[in-house]
């Protein structure tokens, strides 16, 4: 019941807000809204407490029958085991302090911000009809709810037409994710006749050697499955190839930023991957396409990230990166370690975000980090909270991102199969290149010489205290985070926190052979983290003048990063202009001569026919009446004629 | 062998009459020709034994419907020849129509078997001991009293219906009011007037007594007066 | 024998005749006390309905069971939401006269009689009176020539319907040897005793129910009689007549006659294939908002009847959800359609909507529901309607009646689409009177239904799950 709670009341704050925000006003649209997501909280924690220290028994909170049509069986109900719980623990808390956040921050707003509580509200339902979904369609509402708020709140400031194309942007990207999903879910029906969570992983083991045949060629149809549903996965959690709209939708408001890639959305894909483990623990193939993927996305991000110059722009591809992370886990079986680390992940990237955020605000909307430095004295407190969040996030002992991602490289270094390696190899080497770019953005934003113009610079204040004190508790759970619940979630007794929400196959011992991997590649990703921030001490404070040295020397490695590996251009010259032509080319060939001609032709013939039709309905009513008998005829007719 | 004699006059004549009613030119005659098959009907229904219905369907048919009929007929001019043009026009495809249906049921009705205890039942159209009229009775009110009432529901709304679609408060037709007759004075209605003996009465100099509705309250003007259905 | 089984009709009919007698001793213009007398005779009616028990009375004459409540509670709303968008159009039109709310509450009657009915008598009787009062109410505007003609059309071949029904009943008796629902399905469950005149008989009868429902080819009267009635009437006579009608079809065709399934089957097939497509093809060229209305209902009952087609308990349920689903589309959409008015005038023509979409968003907004879900596009409920008589009619092999209706969807959707278009594209027009309140609720309510019918449709589901199961054993 608390549970059900948690997750319906931030949708009546949404509708509160929404429908009758004008009539009540901005302050009691923020005051509803807050109410209800601390309602929220208090019950989600609530359920979670219960459900891990209290006893509590795992089962489904059924709402209501949502779709039954023959042998499809839907119902609206919530999922209640330590997965979902967790992450509607983490959510509703994240949410909330974003959410009282968003008062400060928004409240330069000139117009009423009422609807944007609204949004805010109805995503944070969204991701908890996700996270609680019960079957894959409600998890697919949620999904897609998660989509449509995302693209609402990035456009939100929809004057900025940049903010209209990001937006657009991440609606399409994460559409063609959403289709390879809908034909995954389409596909777990066809083989298991349903699309409910436990009927699915009960009936696993019967179907583990059906086969998909395509081309020729029979695959199996669980890693099909897997894949595809994965490839959705990759589109919510920007993995690269889809990772297009992620830095993108930097143009919503800060909160929206910290929403999107801590708490909710980007971890949906992540949550899948565990929510679904029982299925892809049959999916060898999956798993290490899951890990190339995750490793691959994890330097590709970070590697970009050492040369944005937009404060923003840093943490998302520090998003980008850490999301990659959490896919390396759950490519090598240990989904615990990934949730661990989407746990950590939410609170140092929130707290980064909505720190950057203060710093945003503070210095008059101005997120270009070369018209920055300095600001440390103006802004002391925004300042330690930017550090205990690069902290956590380069993963220094003994901050939360220490415990979750040298878990991770741990799991993949003791996993040993070549494609763990590589993720290994490249888990470390983000690890050295995340710790770089946060030094980075925190000496570029915080110390040297002020590059900023005076005007703004009269203006820097400290961020009142609705916008610190969440800074305040997300620094604190960014510092214990990882050593309080490390014995939780991968402790030895994970099996009784997790209680079969993860399916974890027999041989998967892969949380007991962590804890036996060499001392070096367990100290690897704390040393070379730490040469990291020495990298960024040298050059941004020691000698300053060596990055501009650094990227004229490697021009083209150099503007190879500033462009994102080029990817949008890749896509633009690949995919979009092409398609453009084609389009072109369909529009004028395909469309005007063809399709047009034929259905015009056929519009003609219906159009014509219509014509017949009505040409009978004279009015006379002795027509009406002969064709009636004429009818009756017919039909006796064709009886007599068919029986 | 008497009652067959009879059943086939009466079934006879009830055919050739009906057949009259739809062919005589003339309307009039159309109407006669009912009320003799509204008769020949009530021969028919007496030799099955249900006199009570045979004197209704006289009374009633014959006695009102009919008639009614027939003050239709005489008093509207309707334009017989203009229905028989649309007959003539449509004659062709109706029988068309009507032979192709006629000869499926043909085929269909051979068919026909007669179900065995029916012969049974049609001697005894009443339970034993009861009258005609009580076992009608008994039918109508018992038995099927839902769908008796229901049928007066029906008249009723045929009776709303005829009264929507055709009546009009017409500012000349007058209502008795029988209170303000009882309750008029004299002075209201008349006045005496002296006349000089020789001159008569100048003309205007006459009153009369003001029609009263008119004068009492005025009606509202229906919005299109005489555009009748 | 059991007579209170009947309590919500038999308060009905004396609500009826109270209020009747009220407007006539009234004297005076009483329309809008008596509509508001109407409607709440129609709720207590409601109120009765749920509380009623199931089971036979009049020796079978008449029966409840859940199909019957699950289509009287349909009709009933129909009804209320039809007395309501009749209030203010009355009173403009100057129609308003207190007659209008009794005929429609005697309709009502009629129709809960004819879902009840349990005997061919019964069911004849409440068709009579469901007619009787919509022909008159058709032809109210008697100074209206076309309201006039279509009143007098709509009789004529009522008529001549009536008359086909009746001929089909008698066959059916003749050869069965009874009128009653019951003994007739046991007289044909051995099937050396059906015969061709039966089967003949039957056709007749269809012939009577698919000119109630207007299936093609007995739906000639449907344009001239929506075009020229009332739009009120219109808004009625499209959805609660049509409920009725097809709650009967569905329940004679597979209750007495459901041994014969495989003779009339072909036949319901072939009415609902003509009916989709004319309903189809035909509205394309109209321009009159409410002549292709009465074609968009052809259609709607060509969909209808593939429920029926299939023959089984889940062609049913789909038939069953369908109607729910129509008869909200349907109303919402006259609701709008009757907030057509320019200085006093109602205009009805689909040009006449140009601009909508900036002179009055919310009405606009609404429209588009409605048409969208015509349409059946996701996730508004028109969608969930065909989907659940395509997936009956796929899961019992009728193939080719699920693709003529997916493809006549298609050609559907471009005039409804055609109608969205007009209003949001177009150029301007002057907009419209202020819209009565009573106009806005029918529309905001039913719009509602339309767009979140997807959240929840469990209850509907279940309730005609329910009901349709009653007529499978």
């Amino acid at each position: 019941m608390i549970y059900a709670v948690a997750v319906l009341v931030p949708l009546f704050g949404s509708a509160v807000a929404g429908l009758l925000g004008r009539a009540i006003g901005d302050r009691a649209a923020q005051a509803v809204t807050i109410l209800c997501m601390i309602v929220a909280t208090i019950c989600g924690e609530t359920a979670f407490i219960q459900l891990v220290w209290g006893g509590a028994p795992t089962g489904t909170v059924r709402l209501a029958e949502w779709v039954s049509a023959g042998s499809f069986h839907v119902d609206w109900a919530l999922r209640y085991d330590t997965l979902s719980a967790v992450m509607v623990a983490m959510v509703t808390f994240v949410a909330t302090l974003i959410h009282i956040y968003s008062i400060g921050y928004m409240g330069h707003e000139h117009k009423p911000v009422a609807r944007f509580f609204s949004y805010l509200s109805l995503f944070s339902f969204a991701m908890l009809m996700l996270v609680t979904a019960n079957n894959l369609l409600q998890l697919f509402f949620g999904w897609e709810g998660v989509g449509l708020m995302s693209y609402l709140l990035i456009g939100y400031w929809y004057e900025r037409p940049s903010a209209c194309a990001a937006a657009i942007k991440a609606f399409v990207v994460n559409r063609i994710g959403d289709l390879f999903f809908a034909v995954g879910i389409a596909m777990v029906f066809f083989l298991f006749g349903s699309v409910s969570f436990s009927t699915i992983f009960a009936a696993v083991p019967q179907h583990l050697n059906d086969t998909y045949a395509l081309f020729g060629t029979n695959y199996r149809a669980l890693e099909v499955i897997c894949i595809l549903l994965f490839i959705g996965a990759m589109g919510k959690s920007a993995q690269i190839g889809l990772h297009v709209w992620l830095p993108d939708a930097m143009e919503g408001p800060t909160p929206v930023s910290a929403l999107i890639h801590a708490a909710t959305m980007v971890t949906a894909g992540v949550f899948l991957m565990a929510r679904i483990s029982p299925i892809l623990e049959h999916a060898p193939v999956a798993l290490g396409v899951i890990t190339v993927i995750g490793a691959s996305t994890a330097l590709f991000a970070a590697t970009i990230g050492c040369v944005q110059n937009d404060i923003k722009r840093v943490i998302a591809y520090s998003t980008c990166s850490q999301l990659g992370y959490m896919f390396i886990a759950a490519g090598v079986g240990a989904y615990q370690v990934s949730i661990f680390h989407l746990v950590t992940h939410a609170f140092f990237k929130a707290l980064l975000f909505l720190s950057a955020g203060s710093v945003i605000h503070a210095m008059s909307d101005e997120q270009d980090m070369r018209r920055m430095g300095g600001l440390w004295k103006k802004i002391p407190l925004t300042y330690t909270m930017m550090w205990a969040g690069s902290l956590a996030l380069a993963g220094i002992f003994p901050f939360a991102g220490y415990y979750s991602k040298d878990a991770i490289l741990e799991a993949a270094f003791a996993d040993g199969s070549p494609v763990a390696i590589y993720g290994f190899v490249c888990g470390v080497l983000a690890a050295f290149l995340t710790a770089f770019y946060s030094w980075r953005l925190l000496l570029m934003t915080f110390h040297g010489r002020s590059r900023a113009d005076h005007h703004v610079l009269e203006h820097v204040h400290e961020s009142p205290l609705v916008m610190t004190g969440p800074l305040i508790v997300l620094a604190v759970g960014a510092l214990i985070a990882g050593f309080s619940l490390r014995g939780l979630f991968i402790g030895a007794d994970w099996h009784a926190f997790w209680r079969n929400s993860v399916g974890v196959a027999p041989g998967n011992h892969i949380l007991a052979r962590m804890e036996e991997i060499p001392a070096w590649a367990a100290l690897a990703p704390s040393v070379l983290a730490l040469l990291g921030i020495a990298l960024a001490y040298i050059m941004y404070v020691a000698v300053p003048t060596l990055p501009a040295g650094i990227a004229a020397r490697f021009a083209p490695i150099y503007r190879f990063l500033l462009n994102k590996w080029y990817f949008d251009e890749l896509y633009d010259a690949v995919l979009v202009r092409p398609f453009f032509a084609l389009a072109r080319l369909l529009w004028q060939v395909g469309d005007v001569t063809i399709i047009d001609g034929v259905p015009n032709s056929i519009a003609h013939i219906a159009e014509d026919s219509a014509e017949q039709a009505v040409k009978l309905q004279t009015g006379s009513i002795a027509v009406y009446a002969f064709s009636m008998l004429i009818g009756v005829v017919l039909l006796i007719t064709i009886f007599l004629i068919f029986r | 062998m008497i009652m067959m004699i009879a059943f086939y006059i009466f079934a006879a004549i009830l055919l050739g009459s009906a057949a009259l009613v739809v062919s005589a030119r003339n309307p009039v005659h159309s109407v006669l020709f009912l009320i003799l098959a509204f008769f020949n009907a009530a021969g028919l229904f007496l030799l099955a034994g249900a006199e009570f219905l045979a004197m209704i369907l006289v009374i009633v048919y014959v006695g009102a419907v009919a008639v009614l009929f027939l003050f239709v007929v005489m008093m509207l001019d309707v334009n017989f020849a203009q229905l028989r043009e649309g007959f003539q026009r449509y004659a062709p495809i109706g029988a068309t129509v009507g032979l192709v249906l006629f000869a499926e049921l043909a085929m269909v009705l051979g068919g026909w078997r007669v179900a065995p205890g029916i012969t049974a039942l049609r001697a005894a159209p009443m339970p034993a001991g009861m009258q005609n009229t009580a076992a009608l009775g008994d039918l109508l009110y018992t038995h099927n009293i839902l769908l008796f009432q229901l049928a007066g529901l029906v008249l009723l709304v045929a009776m709303i219906g005829a009264i929507v679609l055709t009546h009009r408060d017409r500012r000349t037709s007058r209502r008795q009011v029988i209170a303000r007759q009882m309750a008029r004075s004299v002075a209201e209605t008349l006045e005496l007037v002296a006349a000089p003996l020789g001159a008569g009465v100048a003309p205007g100099e006459f009153r009369r007594p003001k029609p009263l509705e008119e004068a009492a309250a005025p009606h509202p003007v229906a919005p299109h007066q005489g555009e009748g259905h | 024998m059991n007579g209170s089984l009947a309590t919500p009709e038999i308060v009905l009919a004396l609500c009826g005749m109270g209020i009747l007698l009220f407007g006539v001793l009234r004297r005076g213009d009483g329309g809008l006390i008596c509509s508001m007398l109407t409607i709440g005779a129609l709720l207590l009616a409601a109120v009765l309905v749920a509380g009623g028990a199931f089971g036979l009375a009049f020796e079978g004459q008449f029966l409840v069971d859940p199909m019957s409540v699950f289509s009287k509670f349909l009709i009933l709303a129909a009804a209320i939401l039809g007395v309501v968008l009749s209030l203010d159009y009355n009173a403009r039109e100057g129609i308003g006269r207190f007659e209008f709310p009794v005929l429609m509450l005697f309709a009502t009657l009629g129709m809960m009689v004819m879902v009840s009915a349990g005997n061919m008598m019964s069911l004849y009787l409440g068709i009579e009176l469901q007619s009787l009062s919509i022909y008159v109410l058709a032809a109210f505007a008697r100074d209206d020539v076309r309201s006039a003609e279509a009143g007098l059309k709509y009789f004529v071949l009522g008529a001549l319907a009536s008359g086909l029904l009746l001929y089909g009943i008698t066959l059916v008796y003749g050869f069965s040897g009874s009128m009653d629902f019951a003994a007739i399905r046991q007289a044909l469950s051995d099937p050396t005793r059906v015969s061709e005149g039966l089967i003949v008989g039957v056709v007749f009868v269809i012939a009577g129910f698919a000119f109630k429902v207007a299936a093609v080819p007995f739906h000639m009267w449907t344009p001239d009689v929506y075009e020229g009635a009332p739009s009120p009437v219109t808004a009625f006579l499209g959805t609660a007549p049509k409920v009725a009608a097809m709650v009967l079809f569905l329940r004679v065709m597979v209750g007495p006659f459901g041994h014969v399934l495989m003779q009339w089957q072909a036949l319901i097939e072939i009415v609902s294939v003509a009916s989709m497509i004319l309903g189809a093809l035909a509205a394309i060229g109209q321009s009159n908002i409410k002549r292709l209305m009465a074609y968009s209902s052809i259609g709607h009952m060509g969909y209808v009847l593939i429920g029926l087609a299939c023959g089984n308990a889940a062609g049913l349920r789909g038939a069953l959800v369908y109607l729910v689903v129509y008869v909200f589309m349907f109303l919402g959409t006259f609701a709008v359609i009757l907030a057509m008015r320019r200085r006093g005038q109602a205009v009805e023509t689909i040009a006449d909507l140009a601009g909508l979409g900036r002179n009055d968003p919310a009405l606009a907004m609404a429209m588009a529901v409605f048409m969208f879900s015509m349409a059946g596009i996701p996730p508004l409920s028109g969608f969930f309607g065909k989907l659940y008589v395509f997936l009956a009619a796929v899961q019992s092999g009728l193939w080719t009646l699920a693709i003529i209706g997916v493809l006549t969807s298609v050609v559907g959707a471009f005039y409804y689409l055609r109608i969205v278009k007009v209003m949001y594209f177009d150029a301007a027009r002057e907009a419209f009177d202020r819209r009565p309140a009573s106009l806005s609720v029918v529309a905001a309510a039913t719009g509602l239904f339309t767009t979140f019918f997807f959240i929840a449709p469990a209850p509907v589901l279940d309730a005609a799950q329910a009901a349709a199961r009653v007529l499978f054993g």
